[in-house]
């Protein structure tokens, strides 16, 4: 061998070695320092993050008592691809988690499908089966904390509303949500998602080959921590609301109760109403269900949709707009001799003394009163036909309220209707005058109302013509006030001066020594001012109604009560209002046989009456 | 101080190659600090506790620096003298394990004496080493010899046919390392070139995409050829041309005739042209080294699709796996995938500086299988990083080169091959570990040197390293002569 060969060889084997050693280098190199996938990739193999979800807001009342509390649970969740080959004990999993075999069995096959994500095994685990169920391992599957709602006075069904699970159409909506979240689906939990629902923290963790928990990340640099929603007081007073949906128990109506000088809604109660903790939990899908195909529609918030006739109450939007056009003053007489006839129209009345003023007017609630006062008003001259007149009308009537939404703070109010010029062109060809729609002069006829517009027209005649717009939530925690809207007077197109006669006529509806309308509404040194309603409905007997509004002078309560089919307004809608009254204003109950007559009058529905099979 | 024959007092490390050891003992606690981390598991209470992993390493390097400093002491001639002995013994050991040894992973290739596993082809590697350079640095050998050539053949194959056996064909495949001396030696880089690329062509065509492959071609046998005859820019220019004219032809392709040749497509064309073309120019220079360049390269070629053609197919499915398996290159095809594909997670998430000692996650929480064995460069790389990995890296190629340096100085040539064997050994080890954990070698499933966990690997490695340092270490002149 050549010396120069051996040399060549030498250098070609030194070169060789080299040229592999740099290779490998070139190679580590790109992975480590180039692509940059494999550090996703180790994150992904490490990293789990898990949701801290952040516990809801509670609400109290305006006395600070629970309406509704958070309660810790759990959702048992699996991540798939950490079972484990050898699969569990899936008999003793059942029994320890209370789940059926079925179930399990088809968690597991959806978990397949994406071996990696976390799968929702069973929601609303409780706390002493979470313990019960990390004594033993399983591996792969794990708890998260949650809250669910509580309902200590169960009270408010439809006041409060019921929290759901969030819908796929919802998320591709609200990106902020994502599966499995919850969300107010009604009332003030819809209302105010926004303060209630706080945010949900993160908690990064490092888990090994197996998916077992290994300890957090860096240390938790990157975690972040739940925020809990604010925690809101709301207007009711739970104990009158409760006392309210007593008394209501047995009926369909509604009754509302304002504040009036500040627009909190003290009692909302629609009835039928339901206990919430019933749509919390595993069985709430099926007592959704049972209540959505109950005839009774307790899911229905009447308070706030329903639209009612508001008969007779009416009477005083009617004096009210008469007083301001001139047509009116309290002064003036009309004679009544059991109703008000003009050719073929008649319109009855009961028996009382003839001829009266206003106030006696609204006292004895006379139907012929109110009719010379409607014609005068849509009749008007000035306004040339009554097509324009009844425009006219129409705007008095709306600028109480009536006929469009108040925009309170409740989502999902109804605005009620107020018939106006173009219904009544298209519904009588054009051929229709003041007789046509006598009617509304006394509160039938087409007119709509919720129970929330009546009780905001009690407030607004307790405060001598202005409201303010009704509210469900008076705090929020970690904030000054609420919207700004609820602290402006609302005006009617109606001048203050001219309330006076109106609540006259009211006090001596109550309080007149031989008895108006509402005699039965009188308690003792608080001079409750009322005004009954009957209203003729096309589903059997009359509505029953009554609006009110004490004391007198500084009212502190402005109540309506509805109730369908209750005869007439003193009958059973009076006394509901009237003990409401006397509880909320003296905190006592003086009239105890009352109290179970009024719970003890069931009122049989046809049109709700279930079928049976 | 141990006395040897002569008068003179010798120290015990006198002529000991500092630079080799102080490598070698840098390898090893880096190995040590890898295990560690790899194997630290906080269920086995106390820090020390023997039932660690890295505690039962400790003992065996404990173990190792024993058997070094054995090796240290016995005087030199002995290797030469038992060369045969040794070598024969490795054979009934080898013939041995195949029948009464105990099966690991597939592999039966385990002698197990109690708690402790030995695994003895780790030293068979070390017998053949020494057979090897004892056969060669006979007086009368001529490796241009074809029946000396077909005798050390048959010195290397007979162990390595045996290991196959065993159904351990990673460890086997070791031995072929030693065309790497015999290169050193004289063999004709004719024989060489053909084995070296048949090998790589058949791994690699595994590995990688037919484009990837021809470029790679294109790359090696230009450079060869370069280096063989020497015009160093005219090669540049060839690249050059022939790399603009596939992409001028891919992208006319793709604007004219909407992509009808695919990128794989235009550089077979354009190789074809240039092939041609080079042939030309090599009958008119009269430049027979580059007809045979080209020759292979146009063999290469063709070989690559072939291989592929027959795997794919004429061969089942069952038989494809089978052969793979018997090669060594996949056992569990999907496992294998698994395994490299965490390995490279790991490695590459440590990024420049490493995630820092016990800190990487993807070793801790046990995403890299056999991680504080054959997967233990995972551990450097990850909490490491780069720097780390290059440090690892640049130990074993210096002590690499260093041994061939030992050997290159020798005046026997025994001394000299055996050195070759050894920097053979270590580099094959280091490429194919190496390059596995990083994804561009099959996974076959043998230990990283010095690093991997394992007593037997450790033991065997330091005494085939110290027996070169020793021989190196011995008086210069006489060993032949002694007989």
């Amino acid at each position: 061998m050549a010396d120069n060969d051996v040399y060549v060889r030498r250098r070609i084997l030194r070169a060789i070695v080299l040229g592999i050693f740099i290779v490998l280098a070139l190679r580590i190199g790109y992975i480590q320092l180039v692509d940059t996938k494999y550090k996703r990739l180790a994150a992904g193999n490490v990293l789990r993050y898990e949701v801290q979800y952040a516990p809801r807001g509670e609400v109290v009342d305006r006395n600070g008592e629970y309406l509704v509390q958070s309660k810790e649970c759990y959702d048992l969740m699996v991540v798939y691809r950490d079972i484990g080959r050898e699969g569990f004990d899936t008999t003793r999993f059942c029994n320890i988690v209370g789940i059926e075999r079925k179930k399990l069995e088809s968690v597991l096959r959806n978990a397949r499908m994406r071996p990696r994500a976390p799968t929702l095994v069973l929601n609303y685990v409780p706390k002493e089966v979470k313990l019960r169920f990390e004594e033993c391992s399983f591996p792969g599957f794990y708890t998260v904390y949650r809250t669910v709602r509580q309902y200590p006075r169960k009270i408010g069904g439809n006041l409060l509303g019921y929290v759901g699970e969030v819908s796929e159409d919802f998320i591709k909506r609200n990106p902020e949500y994502s599966s499995g979240d919850y969300v107010g689906m009604t009332g003030v939990e819809a209302a105010y998602e926004k303060e209630l629902r706080g945010k949900d923290g993160v908690k990064i963790v490092e888990v090994d080959t197996h998916g077992a928990i290994k300890g957090s990340y860096m240390d938790g640099a990157f975690d972040s921590v739940p925020i809990p929603g604010k925690r809101l007081t709301c207007t009711i007073d739970a104990r009158l609301q409760a006392f309210a949906e007593e008394l209501m128990a047995g009926k369909v109506g509604a009754v509302v109760a304002i504040e009036p000088a500040t627009g909190e809604i003290l009692v909302m109660a629609s009835s039928p109403t339901y206990d919430p903790d019933e749509l919390v939990g595993r069985e709430r899908g099926n007592n959704y269900m049972r209540m959505l195909h109950n005839k009774r529609q307790p899911l229905y918030n009447r308070a706030v949709k329903a639209k009612y006739p508001p008969g007779s109450t009416f009477k005083l939007v009617q004096g009210l707009a008469g007083l301001q056009e001139g047509v009116l003053t309290p002064e003036t007489q009309y004679p009544c001799h059991m109703g008000y006839s003009v050719g073929r129209v008649h319109q009855g009345c009961h028996s009382h003394a003839s001829p009266l003023d206003l106030r006696d007017a609204v006292a004895q609630s006379c139907n012929a009163y109110f009719c010379y006062v409607f014609r005068d008003i849509i009749d008007n001259r000035k306004y040339g036909s009554v097509k324009e007149g009844i425009e006219v009308w129409g705007d008095y009537v709306r600028s109480f309220g009536y006929g469009r939404k108040l925009d309170s703070d409740f989502l999902g109010e109804g605005p009620g209707y107020v018939p106006d010029r173009a219904f009544y062109d298209k519904r009588y060809r054009g051929s229709w005058n003041s007789l046509t729609v006598l009617s509304l002069s006394i509160g039938q006829g087409e007119l709509g109302c919720t129970p929330l517009q009546m009780a905001n027209l009690a407030a607004t005649i307790a405060n001598r013509g202005y409201y303010y717009i009704p509210h469900i939530v008076k705090q929020i925690e970690g904030r000054d006030s609420i919207d700004r809207r609820f602290y402006e007077k609302q005006y009617t197109k109606v001048d203050p001066r001219y309330f006076e006669p109106i609540v006259e006529g009211m006090w001596r509806g109550v309080n007149m020594p031989g008895g108006g309308t509402s005699w039965r509404a009188y308690l003792p040194g608080l001079d409750v001012c009322g005004k009954t309603g009957t209203a003729q409905n096309p589903h059997g007997r009359d509505h029953s109604t009554f609006l009110s509004f004490a004391p007198k002078d500084n009212p502190r309560i402005a109540i309506s009560v509805y109730v369908e089919n209750g005869g007439f307004g003193a009958t059973i809608a009076l006394p509901i209002a009237s003990l409401l009254e006397e509880y909320y204003l003296t905190d006592t109950i003086t009239r105890p046989q009352l109290v179970e007559q009024v719970k003890a009058y069931n009122i049989y529905y046809p049109i709700y009456a279930e079928d049976r099979k | 101080m141990p006395r040897t024959g002569n008068n003179r007092q010798i120290s015990l490390f006198e002529g000991v190659d500092r630079v080799a050891v102080i490598l070698y003992l840098l390898l090893v606690a880096a190995g040590m600090v890898s295990i560690v981390s790899a194997s630290y598991d906080d269920t086995i209470s106390g820090f020390f506790s023997l039932e660690h992993f890295y505690m039962k390493q400790a003992v065996w390097i404990a173990a190792a620096l024993g058997a070094a400093l054995v090796i240290l002491l016995l005087d030199a001639r002995y290797y030469h003298m038992y060369a045969y002995y040794a070598y024969a013994a490795g054979l009934v050991l080898l013939v041995a394990v195949l029948l009464f040894g105990r099966e690991v992973n597939g592999a039966k290739a385990w002698f197990e004496f109690g708690a402790v596993r030995v695994q003895p082809v780790e030293f068979v590697k070390i017998a053949t080493a020494l057979a090897v350079a004892r056969m060669m640095s006979n007086y009368s050998f001529s490796i241009r010899r074809t029946g000396d050539l077909l005798r050390v053949a048959f010195v290397i194959l007979l162990p390595l046919a045996i290991i196959v056996l065993q159904n351990d064909t990673g460890s086997g495949v070791v031995l072929c390392s030693f065309l790497f001396v015999l290169y050193r030696e004289g063999l004709n880089k004719w024989i060489c070139i053909p084995i070296i690329l048949v090998a790589a062509l058949f791994i690699f065509s595994f590995l990688f995409t037919p484009l990837f492959l021809l470029v790679l071609l294109v790359v090696i046998f230009t450079v060869s050829d370069a280096m063989m005859i020497g015009s160093w820019r005219a090669h540049a220019v060839f690249l050059a041309a022939v790399t603009l004219a596939a992409a001028l032809l891919y992208l006319a392709s793709v604007l004219f005739w909407d992509g009808a040749l695919s990128a794989y497509v235009s550089a077979v064309i354009v190789m074809a042209a240039a092939v041609a073309v080079v042939a030309v120019y090599a009958l008119r220079k009269n430049i027979s080294a580059m007809f045979v360049t080209l020759a292979l390269f146009v063999g290469s070629m063709i070989f690559v699709p072939t291989a592929d053609m027959i795997f794919e197919t004429i061969l089942q499915p069952h038989q494809r796996e089978r052969i793979l398996s018997f090669l060594g290159i996949v056992s569990d095809p999907h496992g294998a995938d698994y395994n490299v594909n965490q390995s490279k997670i790991a490695i590459g998430s440590g990024g420049f500086f490493g995630k820092g000692f016990m800190q990487g996650t993807q070793i801790k929480y046990n995403f890299v299988p056999e991680k504080h064995t054959d997967f233990i460069f995972c551990t450097v790389g990850e909490e490491w990083g780069f720097v780390g990995a290059m440090v690892v890296l640049g130990l074993l190629c210096a002590l690499i080169l260093r041994l061939m340096q030992i050997g290159e100085r020798q005046e026997e040539p025994f001394s000299r091959i055996y050195s070759y064997c050894v920097s053979a050994i270590l580099l094959f080890h280091v490429m194919v570990n190496v390059g596995m954990t990083v994804g561009i070698f099959p996974v076959m499933g043998i230990p990283l040197p010095f690093l991997s966990y394992g007593g037997s690997s450790l033991v065997a490695f330091t005494i085939l390293v110290f027996i070169a340092i020793r021989l190196d270490a011995s008086p210069r002149k006489g060993l032949m002569s002694l007989r």
